[in-house]
């Protein structure tokens, strides 16, 4: 009999722990389309995708030491969209599927638990998706490759695999971060604001070259030095605290692999404004050599191993589940998400196949707020537009109007969309 | 369209920056293309009914070894009857809630003292003392008045936090010298033995959230301060 469930991944384990009553860790990918979405179409395309994509197509299960994932017998039954992304996913929502399939107008949204897969894994099953709906609506031809998955062949079990247990490095490294400063604000219960910020990718590639640092870390800095205000603004020089921003790193460039599940981590990088005053210039740079410095093959690998080890120990193995939700949970509160202010998750360029980018005007990636700080931006680049966009659980948007403001200053034209009403 | 404030180009028919909340002029009159339909998603919560079906089932576990001992030892109820309505008193105050997924305070809050008293009066009889309604009752009637007051204040009055906090900790205070008057008429014991101590430091407390409630500079600085 073939498997039918799978183990979370190294990085897919703390997100059912760490889940709280009205708030579980998701992101969410979109490809907008040249015309209104029919929903019929679009549910034959979501069901002819299960047997390639199976870990997408999974309901979270408690078993006695750990969590896993377990093939859904249950459809993924496409809905219309909300008034905004990412709503709580409920531990009875995860028992049917984790996997969220949405419409509205011209757009084709998918939303997915954090354990099944990150951002890269979630657009290649988005943009297949959106292939299998155009050929069933158009009857086009759309060659695989890229973020199109061949649908003909099952899934290689490369893709399946847990790629953070094959490149572990022997040794741990520390997870020694020195708390950073905090956003925060009047919170909303339940309702996200999201503001999408669209950009012409060259005109952020041409400042960010003549700055010479990449896309990401021109973000970052613009972004740092807007908290950098905010923080100056209400909390006296000697109490400020390190502004730091997370920036996830797909390792699969790193280490060549292919899966579909996790396989990301994060580094927070910025600077400690007690120590004076930094440009735009020097914060650019000081961020793009951080990244740099880190992410690299090496370096990740200490990391990963500072999240396979503990879970390789037998006493932590033979531990009720139960047990480790509060202990990871604990671990989480303490040092989970307090190294950094917020996170810039870029996606980069994504391309498609030719038939395909004719009927595909936009695509977007949303990641929600974290459990304790209150927003959050995601971005990715499509067809010469970069979709910036930022989220938040609270009322003030003082954070995205500086973000966007220092933009236009940079001579970067900034169009504005957003969900509030 | 562009925000004269913010500089960022927006969609046509907005009525405001949704960075600045500038007011958009709008000369063609056109509307906004919305990119999210207006409903919204039923609020979920977790349900998470694990922990009260587990605490009752412990519960009615503990009062049937209680009820077996307590007959199979003595043929009667004896010293059982404590330990059964000390169990269902706290079923009443930390698992009755969690069955409901909005359990309502100004409703729970008096149940918990009804089930108090109750308790508080088998005790009474047990023991054959006279000291209920001379001196429980009326402590155990105030302290539901005085926390019904604060939950409802807190639900339904927008606002004003530190006024009913710091109006709270006062009456507080008041309740303390209360008790120690009930516990004179009761028990014939002294006045002011340690209830003074007890209202200047709740009267203090309060007060001081009075203060700084009406001093908006003050409030803003404590604000700064002490976020959390």
């Amino acid at each position: 009999m073939a498997k039918n469930w799978y183990r979370l991944d190294t990085a897919g384990l703390i997100f059912p722990a760490i889940a709280r009553r009205d708030w579980s860790n998701a992101f969410r990918v979109s490809a907008t389309l040249d015309e209104p979405i029919d929903p019929d179409t679009l549910q034959r395309a979501a069901d002819d995708l299960r047997p390639r994509f199976p870990s997408f197509y999974v309901t979270l299960r408690k078993g006695a030491f750990w969590y896993y994932l377990e093939h859904s017998s249950a459809r993924v039954l496409v809905r219309q969209d909300y008034a905004y992304p990412l709503s709580f996913m409920s531990s009875a929502e995860l028992k049917q599927n984790c996997l969220r399939i949405l419409y509205y107008q011209n757009r084709i949204a998918v939303e997915c638990f954090h354990s099944l897969s990150d951002g890269r894994g979630g657009s290649v099953f988005l943009c297949t998706l959106a292939a299998r709906y155009l050929e069933l609506r158009h009857g086009l031809t759309i060659p695989p490759g890229g973020m199109v998955a061949d649908l003909s062949q099952p899934p290689p079990p490369e893709e399946l695999e847990d790629s953070f247990l094959k490149n572990a490095a022997p040794v741990a490294a520390s997870r020694r971060e020195e708390k950073s400063y905090r956003l925060h604000g009047t919170p909303e219960h339940g309702f996200k604001t999201l503001t999408t910020g669209l950009v012409p990718t060259q005109a952020l590639l041409d400042e960010a070259h003549r700055r010479r640092i990449s896309v990401t870390a021109l973000l970052a800095a613009v972004m740092a030095r807007s908290i950098l205000q905010l923080q100056a603004a209400e909390t006296p020089l000697r109490r400020q605290r390190p502004v730091k921003i997370t920036i996830p790193v797909d390792l699969r460039r790193l280490y060549g692999s292919r899966t579909m599940r996790n396989f990301s981590l994060v580094l927070n990088l910025g600077v400690d404004p007690r120590y004076g005053d930094y440009s735009l210039d020097e914060l650019g740079r000081i961020i793009y050599h951080q990244l740099q410095a880190a992410a690299t093959p090496q370096n990740m690998a200490g990391m990963i191993a500072a999240n396979v080890q503990p879970q390789q120990l037998t006493v932590l193995r033979l531990t009720p589940v139960g047990v480790k939700n509060f202990v990871m949970n604990q671990v989480y509160r303490a040092s989970g998400e307090s190294g950094g202010c917020l996170n810039i998750s870029n996606l980069g360029n994504v391309e498609l196949p030719e038939p395909m980018r004719r009927h595909v005007r936009r695509l977007e990636f949303i990641i929600g707020p974290q459990r304790s700080y209150p927003n959050n931006c995601s971005v990715l680049s499509y067809g010469g537009t970069t979709a910036i966009n930022m989220i938040r659980s609270i009322r003030e948007s003082e954070l995205e109007r500086l973000f966007f403001s220092h933009l236009v200053e940079l001579g970067i034209p900034v169009e504005i969309e957003c969900n509030r009403r | 369209m562009y925000c004269v404030k913010c500089g960022v180009k927006l969609q046509p028919g907005v009525e405001s920056c949704p960075l600045c909340h500038t007011p958009v002029w709008n000369p063609e009159g056109k509307t906004e293309e919305k990119r999210y339909p207006a409903s919204l998603p039923e609020r979920t919560r977790e349900a998470d009914l694990s922990g009260a079906v587990a605490f009752t089932i412990l519960s009615a576990v503990a009062i049937l070894v209680t009820l077996t001992v307590c007959f199979k030892l003595y043929g009667a109820l004896a010293w059982g009857g404590y330990v059964i309505l000390g169990i269902a008193l706290f079923y009443v105050l930390a698992v009755l809630p969690r069955w409901f997924r909005h359990p309502r305070g100004e409703v729970f809050v008096p149940v918990d003292h009804a089930a108090a008293a109750a308790y508080v009066l088998y005790i009474c009889l047990k023991t054959g003392g006279h000291w209920f309604l001379s001196f429980a009752f009326p402590v155990i009637a105030c302290s539901a008045l005085l926390s019904t007051a604060m939950v409802c204040l807190l639900k339904y009055v927008r606002g004003g936090r530190l006024f009913i906090f710091g109006g709270f900790l006062m009456l507080c205070g008041g309740f303390t010298v209360l008790v120690e008057f009930f516990e004179h008429l009761s028990f014939h014991t002294a006045m002011f033995r340690w209830s003074l101590y007890s209202f200047t430091g709740f009267f203090g407390a309060g007060l001081f959230l009075l203060i700084v409630g009406m001093i908006p500079s003050l409030r803003s600085s404590m604000e700064k301060r002490f976020f959390f």
